[in-house]
C-alpha cells in the first residue's frame, strides 16, 4: 500500500468525522469535561459497533479488521480534530500494540478479541512518578505459587481509571517484563490525578502484592515497550495533526469575519502570515505523521527514527497551530467559554506525552549513532 | 536511509508503464553514462578537462532525447509528467549521473513560448533552447520593482517592426555566456501596472546591454545589473502579444508539477552530513546542544524527503495533492529550514568561524551561511509566499494595494 490519503482512507476519515459530529459535537466533549468518568460509553460502544474503529489495525484472527496504521492514524487524526475524550488512545495505541508486540498468543487470545471489539478497555502503565517516559524500574515481579505478583506504583497512566486490562511493565528476575492486571485485581489502587487537559484522562496505580499474568517473555519488557512506544508516538502525532488542522480552520474562520480598523483582520499581513506558517509546518506534519503510520505498516525497520521525527514535529506543529489560534481570537480566546484553551491546553500536554521535542530529537540523536559523525 | 520511490516497500505506486519508463532510463544509463564526471557540476567555471567531458555528456543527452523532457513531444520534448521526471531524477541519482538542464530557457522561456507564442515563434525559438543554440537571462527585477515587479519601469517603444527598449535590470543570472535577455518592459504606460507590460526576447551582442557584475555579500559575482540603452528587438521577440507580458511572465508547465519531489531533499541531506562530519572533527557530538540541533535538522530534511512521496503518490495515483503540495510551503520549508541551518553551522565552526582564507576566501559554512540569506529572497520572498498561502489556499482577503 502507498503512503498517504487514498481513496479508501478519505472515505474513511469521513465516516469517522460524520459519527464524531454526530455523536460527540463540542457541546458534548463540554459536558464530559465535568464529568466523573471523562467519556461516554455509550459513544465507545457505538464507535465498536458501528465502525468497529477499536479493530481496525489488529489482525482478524484476533478479531479485528485486519488494515494498518495507515488506516489507525486517519481515525486518531479525526478523534483529535474534535478533541473526543475517550479511552481509545489507551487501548488502541497503547494496550492493542504491546499485546501485539509481545506475540504471546494466549495474551492476544485473551485480551485482544475483547479490547478489538470495544467489550474491555485497556492502557499501558509503565511511567512512574520520576515521569521518565524511557519506563520506570521501580516496581518489581515476582514469581509465587505458579503466578506472578506486583509491587510498586504508576503514574501519568493514560485512562487508567476506564481501564479494565493494565499492561504494567516491571522489573522481574530476568529484566524488564510485561505484565497484564486485572483492574478489579486484588492490592491494585487506582487513583484518577487532576489533569491540566481535561480531555484526556491520567492516573496513578499502586500495586501491592498484586496478582498478574506474564505478557511475551520474561525478560523481554525493553522491546516490548519499545516496539510499543514508537507506534504510540505514531499515532499520537497522527492526533495532533488533526488538532493542529483544527487549530488552523477556527483561526482561519475567525480572521475572515471579525473586523478591526474597519476590514477582515485576515486581510492583515500579520494575522495572515501567523496562518501561512502554522500551514506550512501543520502539512510537514502531516507528512510526517502519514509516513510513520505507513513506515509501522510497510517498512519497519525505518520505524525507530521516523516515528520520533513525527512525534517532534507533530508536537511543535499542534503547538504553534494553537498558541496562533489563541492570539488570533484576542480576548474572546483567553475565555473559558471558547474553545481555544482546550486546544492549547491539549497541545502543550500531548507534545509532553511520550517525551517532548526535546526528548525525541536526542532520542534520533541517539538512534542515528550521530556521534561516529558518519552517515547511517 | 535514502528510499526512493523505486525501492522495495516503496511509499509510492507506480503504474506498468511508469515502471517501463523508469527501467529504460535506468538501462540507457547503465549504457551511457560517462566515467569521467565524477564531482563535475554544471558550474560557471569549469577546468578544461572536465568542461569537455560535460560538452561531451550534454551532447550526448541531447542527442537522446534527455534535454527539455517536460516539454510536449511536438516541440521537441518527451511529454513527460511530474512523475516521469521525478522517476528520471531518481534514475539520474540512482546512477550518480548529472541531469543536465537548458536552465532558464527550460524552466522558464520555453514554457511561456509554449504557452502563449505563436506557431511561428514555437518553431524559431524552441528548438534552439533544445539544441543549446540560444542561452537566456532573466531581466525581470528592477532597483525599485522587487516583490511589487508590476511596478517595473523599463520602457519599451514600437518602431515600425521593432521594439525599442530602455531601462534598467537587476539581479540578471546567467548574463556571462547568454545571448538573449527575456525582459519585461512597460509598453503602455496609460494602461492599469499589470495590463501595460511586455514579455520581449531581447539579443544581447552589440545592442546596448551592458552587463555589470554584482559582489555579493560573500565578495564574489553570480548576478549583474543590466542597462539597457535603445536596444531594440523585432516585434517577433514579443511573446504573447503587446502589454500581454503579465500573463506570459506567470506562466509555468503545468504538468512539470513534482519533477524534483523526491530527489530535491538529496542536496540537502548531504549537507547536513557533512555538518555532522565537521562536528565530529571539532569534537562536539557529545554536546546535547549539538546533537539536538543536528536532530532538529534531520526532522527538517526527513520532511521534505517524506512530503516528496506524499507528492509523488497522489500526482501518480491521481488525487490531490492537497496544500501540502504548493508550490510557496515548499519553497518557504527549503528556504527558511536552509537559512537556520548555515546559522548552526557556524555557531558549531565557533572561533573557526571568524577567520577566511586569504583574499576572503571564505569556509564552505560561510558561503552557505551567506547564500542561505537570499533563499528566502529570490523567486518570491518569503513574505510574499505566505501571503500566496495565506489568500490562495486559506482564503483570506486580499489587501488593497496601489
Amino acid at each position: 500500500m502507498s503512503v498517504g490519503l487514498t481513496a479508501e482512507r478519505r472515505e474513511l476519515a469521513g465516516s469517522v468525522r460524520g459519527f464524531v459530529s454526530k455523536n460527540v459535537p463540542m457541546s458534548a466533549v463540554r459536558k464530559l469535561l465535568e464529568d466523573g468518568e471523562g467519556f461516554d460509553r455509550e459513544t465507545w460502544r457505538q464507535m465498536a459497533a458501528q465502525l468497529g474503529l477499536q479493530g481496525i489495525a489488529v489482525p482478524e484472527i484476533y478479531g479485528g479488521a485486519g488494515y494498518g496504521y495507515a488506516e489507525l492514524a486517519v481515525v486518531l487524526e479525526e478523534l483529535g480534530r474534535a478533541l473526543v475524550p475517550s479511552p481509545f488512545f489507551g487501548t488502541v495505541a497503547l494496550a492493542l500494540p504491546a499485546l501485539l508486540a509481545s506475540e504471546d498468543e494466549g495474551a492476544l487470545k485473551e485480551f485482544a478479541p475483547g479490547l478489538a471489539g470495544g467489550d474491555l478497555i485497556g492502557t499501558l502503565a509503565w511511567v512512574e512518578d520520576d515521569g521518565n517516559w524511557n519506563g520506570g524500574s521501580r516496581t518489581a515481579a515476582r514469581q509465587a505459587g505458579g503466578g506472578w505478583r506486583l509491587d510498586g506504583h504508576k503514574s501519568y497512566v493514560i485512562d487508567a481509571r476506564a481501564a479494565d486490562v493494565l499492561l504494567v511493565t516491571a522489573e522481574a528476575p530476568n529484566g524488564p517484563s510485561v505484565f497484564a492486571v486485572d483492574a478489579r485485581a486484588e492490592g491494585l489502587e487506582r487513583k484518577a490525578l487532576p489533569t491540566f487537559d481535561l480531555t484526556r484522562r491520567l492516573g496513578r496505580i499502586e500495586l501491592h502484592d498484586t496478582p498478574a499474568r506474564l505478557v511475551g517473555e520474561d525478560g523481554a519488557g525493553d522491546q516490548i515497550l519499545s516496539a510499543t512506544l514508537d507506534r504510540a508516538a505514531v499515532l499520537l502525532a497522527a492526533e495532533m495533526v488533526g488538532g493542529a488542522q483544527a487549530c488552523l480552520d477556527m483561526s482561519v474562520e475567525y480572521a475572515k469575519v471579525r473586523e478591526q480598523f474597519g476590514r477582515p483582520i485576515g486581510s492583515f499581513q500579520a494575522i495572515k502570515h501567523k496562518c501561512a506558517e502554522v500551514l506550512v509546518e501543520l502539512e510537514g506534519a502531516r507528512a510526517a505523521a502519514h509516513y510513520a503510520a505507513w513506515s509501522a505498516d510497510e517498512n519497519p525497520s525505518e520505524l525507530p527514527l521516523v516515528a520520533c521525527v513525527a512525534k517532534a514535529v507533530a508536537s511543535d506543529a499542534f503547538f504553534h497551530a494553537a498558541a496562533e489560534n489563541s492570539q488570533i481570537h484576542g480576548g474572546i480566546g483567553a475565555t473559558w467559554e471558547h474553545d481555544a484553551h482546550l486546544y492549547l491546553k491539549r497541545a502543550k500536554t500531548s507534545s509532553i506525552l511520550l517525551g517532548d521535542p526535546t526528548f525525541h530529537r536526542l532520542r534520533i540523536a541517539d538512534r542515528l549513532q550521530i556521534e561516529s559523525g558518519k552517515r547511517p | 536511509m535514502n528510499a526512493v520511490a523505486t525501492e522495495p516497500n516503496a511509499p509510492v505506486e507506480l503504474t506498468d508503464a511508469q515502471r517501463a519508463f523508469q527501467l529504460e532510463v535506468r538501462e540507457w544509463l547503465a549504457a551511457n553514462k560517462p566515467a569521467d564526471l565524477q564531482g563535475v557540476s554544471q558550474a560557471r567555471r569549469q577546468p578544461a578537462d572536465a568542461a569537455a567531458a560535460l560538452e561531451a555528456w550534454t551532447k550526448k543527452l541531447h542527442e537522446a532525447g534527455y534535454m527539455c523532457v517536460a516539454w510536449p513531444k511536438e516541440y521537441g520534448g518527451r511529454g513527460l509528467s511530474g512523475v516521469e521526471v521525478a522517476l528520471l531524477n531518481e534514475e539520474f541519482h540512482r546512477a550518480g549521473a548529472l541531469r543536465i538542464t537548458r536552465g532558464m530557457g527550460e524552466w522558464l522561456v520555453g514554457p511561456s513560448i509554449i504557452a502563449h507564442g505563436t506557431e511561428e515563434q514555437k518553431a524559431h525559438f524552441l528548438p534552439r533552447i533544445i539544441d543549446g543554440t540560444d542561452k537566456y537571462c532573466q531581466g525581470f527585477s528592477e532597483p525599485d520593482a522587487g516583490s511589487d515587479l508590476a511596478s517595473l519601469r523599463t520602457k519599451g517603444v514600437v518602431q515600425g517592426d521593432e521594439v525599442v527598449v530602455n531601462g534598467q535590470k537587476v539581479w540578471t543570472s546567467g548574463y556571462w555566456d547568454a545571448n538573449l535577455l527575456f525582459c519585461l518592459c512597460r509598453t503602455d504606460d496609460a494602461a492599469p501596472k499589470h495590463k501595460g507590460i511586455s514579455y520581449v526576447l531581447i539579443p544581447v551582442k552589440d545592442n546596448g546591454i551592458e552587463f555589470r557584475a554584482i559582489k555579493q555579500a560573500t565578495g564574489f559575482g553570480g548576478f549583474a545589473e543590466t542597462f539597457i540603452t535603445d536596444a531594440k528587438a523585432p516585434l517577433f521577440n514579443v511573446i504573447g502579444g503587446l502589454n500581454n507580458g503579465w500573463k506570459v511572465a506567470m506562466t509555468t508547465l503545468g504538468n512539470e508539477r513534482g519533477g524534483n519531489a523526491t530527489t530535491q531533499y538529496v542536496q540537502f541531506a548531504d549537507e547536513l552530513w557533512r555538518l555532522v562530519a565537521d562536528a565530529k572533527r571539532l569534537g562536539k557530538l557529545d554536546d546535547p546542544h549539538v546533537r539536538e540541533q543536528l536532530a532538529w535538522a534531520y526532522c527538517n530534511v526527513e520532511v521534505m524527503r517524506q512530503s516528496g512521496f506524499h507528492l509523488l503518490n497522489a500526482l501518480a495515483t491521481g488525487q490531490d495533492p492537497g496544500p501540502g503540495g504548493a508550490g510557496s510551503v515548499n519553497k518557504i520549508r527549503w528556504s527558511e529550514y536552509q537559512r537556520r541551518l548555515g546559522e548552526i553551522a557556524l555557531d558549531i565552526l565557533g572561533p573557526e568561524a571568524l577567520v577566511t582564507g586569504e583574499d576572503y576566501k571564505l569556509a564552505p559554512w560561510q558561503s552557505t551561511f551567506l547564500m542561505a540569506r537570499t533563499g528566502t529572497i529570490w523567486g518570491g520572498t518569503a513574505e510574499i509566499q505566505r501571503n500566496i498561502i495565506a489568500e490562495r489556499v486559506l482564503g483570506l482577503p486580499k489587501e488593497e494595494s496601489k
